[in-house]
């Protein structure tokens, strides 16, 4: 029975964060770890104020932490338990201090999203030529000739990407073109990087602003041609 | 046999950590982002690309794509990739570009571009974006046959323009297949509206041109205007001095924390002996 209370304490705080930390995510997002911080927080003042309600709950709860801590008649492990208790506890704490406080040398992080919302005039059209065997070879045709330097075969890999960061897209990925309308890939054929609003980094794209080298009618063909190649269908509206 | 196993389980665990330890830095190696321009006392070697203090600054590599994003383009280029180091003395930074080129040719050149204030650029030559108000970029180009470096502008297409007032210097040296040019500029300087302004500690905005000036059995150059080998945007950083407040403050804080031990201690055995 002695030592009861900081033992289940101890034990519903690690239940408590094993929960916040593993289970919850199973049903939910992972919360943030300052969330985290401040459930954990709460707990341990609910297990304090329980303990200390009384006199004899609170002389449960802090006698063994504070026998722990004055050491008296401790001999072998617990002496050695508590000297590192007392050397760690510094450092730790120094170390908070240090990784809290020293500037950090990394560049900015960087949020880009990687498929923003196109403007309102590309929304909802759909693909105005006939899906025959000869315009998905048309299509192709145009995609080997003007796409493939950087999204080689459908894959992202052509011999121009190397040096572009964002890299090209990679279209055989099911989380490229298989997740978008053929009116927002339209959007981006046609606009190109330089389109994008600026949560899409426009600066960084090297994706060309086909509209002034290609009719709407070819990019409509290559769209056809890239999902073809690539394996992938065009999201609907179900 | 007990000593021995606990001796083998030992050295396995130190050649798993090495192993681990060897693997990430590799990697970290290779996935240059940033060119980090060292801090040197004295003595920077502003217009000489041999000098030796060059070997102890730290490189990045970038790749290089041939330049397909506008036309005319070009579907092959020379130069895979660009080496950087920087060094810089508080005063003037030196950036040095080291390719390898199998002919030295007149048309050689190379260039560097930085955005200029706080406004976004797009990489190709500051061109307008559609949603986004962008601003100019700073262009320091250096041709082989011409010997100096350009300080130049550019917002869109067809507007570059060499400034008025030139800041950059520069120097190209070819040895054994190699080019290494130096560009050298003071930090700061007194156009922030033209000129891309270097503050030690702050990340900039950077990309790599190159050209390759040989010519083709015609007579015409391979590569030039916009048919050349580029990157899009990297990082730049002048780092700057040392920093040692943190270990100060974390010094305070063990001293703290220790303190408060001490004193908590003493009074629980005060407490327990009375």
């Amino acid at each position: 029975m002695k030592g009861g209370v900081l033992l289940k304490g101890a034990i519903l705080t690690v239940g408590i964060y094993l929960f916040l930390k593993l289970a919850l995510p199973l049903f939910t997002a992972p919360l943030p770890a300052s969330l985290i911080f401040i459930y954990l927080a709460l707990t341990v003042t609910g297990i304090v104020i329980f303990a200390t309600l009384s006199g004899q709950s609170t002389e449960a709860f802090f006698g063994p932490i504070s026998r722990f801590l004055s050491g008296e008649g401790q001999t072998g492990a617990m002496k050695t338990a508590r000297l590192l208790v007392l050397v760690l506890f510094p450092l730790l704490v120094g170390w908070q201090t240090y990784s809290s406080t020293a500037p950090s040398d990394q560049p900015p992080a960087e949020n880009r999203t990687i498929h923003p919302a196109p403007p309102g005039e590309f929304v909802g059209l759909s693909n105005p030529i006939p899906n025959t065997p000869e315009n998905v070879m048309a299509g192709k045709g145009l995609f080997a000739a003007f796409c493939s330097p950087c999204h080689g075969n459908f894959d992202g890999k052509g011999p121009a990407a190397r040096g572009f960061s964002p890299p090209p897209a990679n279209f055989v990925d099911p989380g490229t073109i298989a997740q978008l309308q053929e009116s927002y890939v339209f959007w981006r054929i046609k606009n190109g990087g330089v389109g994008l609003p600026i949560e899409g980094m426009p600066w960084k794209s090297a994706m060309p602003r086909w509209e002034v080298e290609l009719k709407d009618e070819q990019i409509w063909k290559i769209i056809m041609g890239e999902y073809d190649g690539a394996h992938q269908k065009p999201r609907t509206w179900e | 046999m007990n000593r021995s196993r606990a001796w083998r389980v030992s050295v396995v665990a130190g050649v798993a950590l090495s192993a681990v330890i060897l693997a990430s830095v590799a990697g970290w190696a290779q996935e240059s982002v940033a060119v980090r321009a060292a801090l040197v006392k004295d003595n920077l070697p502003a217009e000489d690309p041999t000098a030796a203090a060059w070997s102890s600054a730290p490189v990045s590599e970038f790749p290089l794509s041939p330049q397909v994003h506008w036309a005319p383009r070009i579907q092959e280029v020379t130069v895979k990739s660009v080496k950087v180091r920087g060094l810089h003395d508080g005063q003037q930074v030196s950036i040095l570009l080291e390719w390898a080129d199998p002919s030295e040719d007149p048309d050689d050149a190379a260039a560097l571009e930085f955005m200029v204030g706080d406004k976004k650029a797009h990489f190709a030559h500051g061109q307008p974006m559609g949603q986004v108000e962008g601003g100019p970029v700073n262009i320091w180009f250096w041709k082989n046959k011409d010997a100096k470096v350009l300080d130049m502008n550019a917002k869109g297409f067809g507007t570059l323009k060499a400034q008025d007032q030139q800041d950059v210097k520069g120097k190209g040296v070819y040895q054994n297949g190699t080019w290494k040019v130096i560009f050298t500029r003071s930090l700061s300087t007194p156009d922030a509206e033209d000129d891309a302004q270097i503050k030690p500690g702050d990340f900039i905005n950077i990309a790599f041109a190159i050209w390759d000036g040989k010519r083709d059995a015609s007579g015409d150059l391979k590569e030039k205007g916009s048919q050349k080998a580029v990157s899009s945007w990297w990082y730049f950083r002048a780092e700057p001095p040392p920093d040692y407040s943190g270990y100060l403050y974390a010094a305070l804080a063990v001293g703290l924390a220790a303190g408060f031990q001490f004193v908590v201690i003493r009074k629980l055995k005060k407490g327990s002996s009375s």
